[in-house]
């Protein structure tokens, strides 16, 4: 057995004792049960929309949060607009009303943006939301009633990606719908280290108490929940509150989305390292751990494959040449051929580990299906996403890792 | 602020119990589809041997015609599935593994067997094949240039319907094989031997092999 090989089979290993742990967490939080807000006893909460050059979603963005089924006397809505030189503004300042607020400031960033709404709200609970955001009706409710426990400082919900159409959006379609069940389950192991900063909702006292956003952080919602769990509190999750993100639909605006994710994901840990350990339970102890040798894996996997691959080429090139790149006799797929083929196909252990992980990618959508609906488009989303996530993981991870080696710096806007 | 030990040290202990059990039932699984292909190809040596002799039996005593070519078409068929099944196996079970090393020596008699038959068969009936004795080894310094040798010979075999290949391990424990290594005079690897008069040591590309086939 090869050096790559015994690689692949400890990061197999460490996965498949993950998602046992995982499910087992699942199961047991399932058994408990929460204490919630009572219709009557909804607080008034403020939702902060800092915008930047958003003319093109801002206005659905509004209509979506104004739709909500909150009690409108329950709920401000306070759009902040970072220096646009765009019409956000105009756009915005079309919805103006008594509950619906629009300020003007000079552009800062969104970290910036958020702090100049939380200075200027009423609400008891505070949800941030971008402006390429949508809403269902009934999210922030479902979402507000898990603050009825006192430690919970904050709760996610269960983002999706809206009308998924390029190839790229249909893959990350695919990851968003997987990610509700694990984002349930380290919400039951009280280890969710990502708010995402598309909808999540906060206890205003955590902000009168430790400070607003960290202006100048890339991933400003990020280090929000990372500093949450350092200071001992809970982040909630409500996977029936479904929020729709529009996803960047081609390549390079998308690795530049992930790079700023990934590069602030290690930033941020490495800033709050004191949460690695067993003085932060099973986020402490295994959630983030597990996360970065997954991340390692990855990382090593691709670089493994690229390398692989150019070996790879060149020997089929050289080979094709020395057959006069007769290519008919090469492709030669006859009954022998393909008995052969699925002979070392299915019994290769690897492969046998990939199906096992699909089968409970599988339980993870239905998971999803069960808690936000069905949802369409699967039959051609998931083959897309069993193709080319882990090649694109991998990659963005390796870009990042090396943007951080250089200490490039990455901006929000 | 709160404490937060872990939830709960048995659920861990549970996580490492079920994963190890899956990764090992997964493991027994490929294994077990390894061990009924080892198991196919044994019973396919015996059917391809029993029927080679029948075949050589019935010319021999019977004076049977032995120049029915579909027989002949079928058997060679079998034994060039024999040869990827058991190219199989050594990649699932390794080269050293015994219970393949016996098969690869079966193999060897079997191909022999089959290699005397087409001589017979290009006396009495003028069957025209041409043969290439592929001597090959999988010790480490000769593994790349026998599986390139090797591939070079899937496309020959493609390209001239009339050649049939018979593949020998030169480091197989095997008193035939050092037979047939003293015959030919084989002392390194790949060599070819085709149609019993020309050698030929590491090919680099079809023409190599191909030029001395007319």
């Amino acid at each position: 057995m090869g050096f790559i090989q015994i690689i692949i089979y400890i990061s197999i290993y460490i996965g498949l004792v993950a998602i046992s742990f995982y499910i087992l967490s699942y199961l047991s939080d399932a058994k408990k049960k929460r204490k919630f807000f009572k219709d009557s006893e909804l607080p008034f909460i403020t939702v902060i929309i800092p915008a930047y050059n958003e003319e093109e979603s801002i206005a659905r963005t509004i209509e979506s949060i104004t739709k909500s089924d909150y009690p409108k006397n329950k709920y401000e809505v306070l759009v902040v607009d970072d220096g646009s030189t765009d019409k956000t503004l105009q756009i915005a300042k079309k919805y103006e009303s008594k509950f619906l607020k629009v300020f003007h400031k000079k552009n800062g960033g969104k970290a910036s943006a958020l702090n100049y709404g939380i200075k200027r709200c009423k609400g008891e609970f505070i949800f941030s939301m971008d402006a390429d955001t949508f809403v269902n009706q009934k999210s922030m409710k479902q979402m507000i009633k898990y603050f009825k426990d006192p430690d919970v400082m904050s709760v996610t919900p269960a983002m999706l990606i809206h009308k998924p159409k390029s190839i790229l959006q249909r893959v990350q379609h695919v990851e968003y719908l997987l990610g509700l069940f694990l984002r349930k389950t380290f919400a039951a192991l009280n280890a969710v280290y990502i708010t995402p900063g598309a909808f999540s909702a906060y206890r205003k006292t955590f902000f009168d108490k430790y400070g607003g956003y960290d202006v100048g952080n890339i991933t400003e919602d990020l280090e929000m929940s990372i500093r949450i769990q350092y200071l001992g509190y809970k982040i909630e999750n409500c996977p029936e509150a479904a929020v729709y993100t529009i996803a960047p639909s081609k390549f390079k605006p998308l690795l530049i989305q992930r790079r700023r994710w990934y590069y602030g994901l290690i930033k941020n840990l490495w800033k709050y390292k004191k949460v690695f350990g067993r003085k932060y339970g099973d986020l402490g102890t295994f959630v983030l751990p597990i996360s970065l040798i997954s991340i390692f894996f990855a990382v090593f996997v691709i670089i493994y494959l690229f390398i692989k691959t150019i070996f790879n080429v060149r020997s089929e090139l050289l080979f094709l040449n020395s057959v006069n790149y007769n290519f008919s006799s090469i492709l030669n797929i006859n009954f022998y051929f393909i008995e052969r083929a699925l002979f070392l196909f299915f019994t290769n252990p690897t492969v046998l580990f990939i199906l096992f992980f699909m089968v409970i990618l599988g339980f993870y959508i239905r998971f999803a299906a069960q808690k936000v609906g069905k949802s369409s488009g699967l039959i051609i989303n998931l083959p897309l996403f069993f193709l080319l996530f882990a090649i694109l993981f991998g990659f963005w991870w390796v870009v990042s890792v090396i943007y951080l080696i250089f200490s490039r710096s990455i901006k929000w806007k | 602020m709160i404490s937060r030990p872990v939830q709960s040290k048995k659920r861990y202990l549970w996580a490492f119990l079920i994963g190890s059990l899956i990764f090992l039932i997964i493991f027994g699984l490929s294994y077990s589809l390894s061990f009924l292909e080892f198991q196919r190809v044994s019973n396919l040596q015996i059917e391809t041997s029993f029927q080679i002799f029948e075949d050589k039996l019935d010319y021999s005593i019977f004076d049977q015609g032995v120049c029915s070519k579909e027989s002949f078409e079928k058997i060679s068929q079998d034994l060039r599935f024999q040869g990827r099944i058991i190219d199989d196996l050594e990649k699932k079970l390794g080269k050293q593994d015994k219970r393949v090393l016996l098969r690869k020596k079966f193999y060897t008699l079997i191909e022999l067997e089959h290699f005397e038959f087409t001589n017979l068969l290009n006396e009495q009936c003028n069957l025209g094949k041409k043969t290439i004795l592929f001597f090959y080894s999988n010790e480490k310094k000769d593994l790349d240039r026998s599986e390139q040798t090797g591939e070079l010979l899937n496309v020959i075999y493609k390209r001239n319907e009339n050649i049939i290949i018979y593949s020998f391990d030169i480091n197989l424990e095997s008193d035939l094989i050092e037979k047939l290594k003293i015959k030919h005079q084989i002392e390194e690897s790949p060599t070819l031997i085709i149609n019993e008069k020309t050698k030929v040591f590491n090919p680099k590309n079809i023409q190599d092999i191909e030029k001395h086939l007319n």
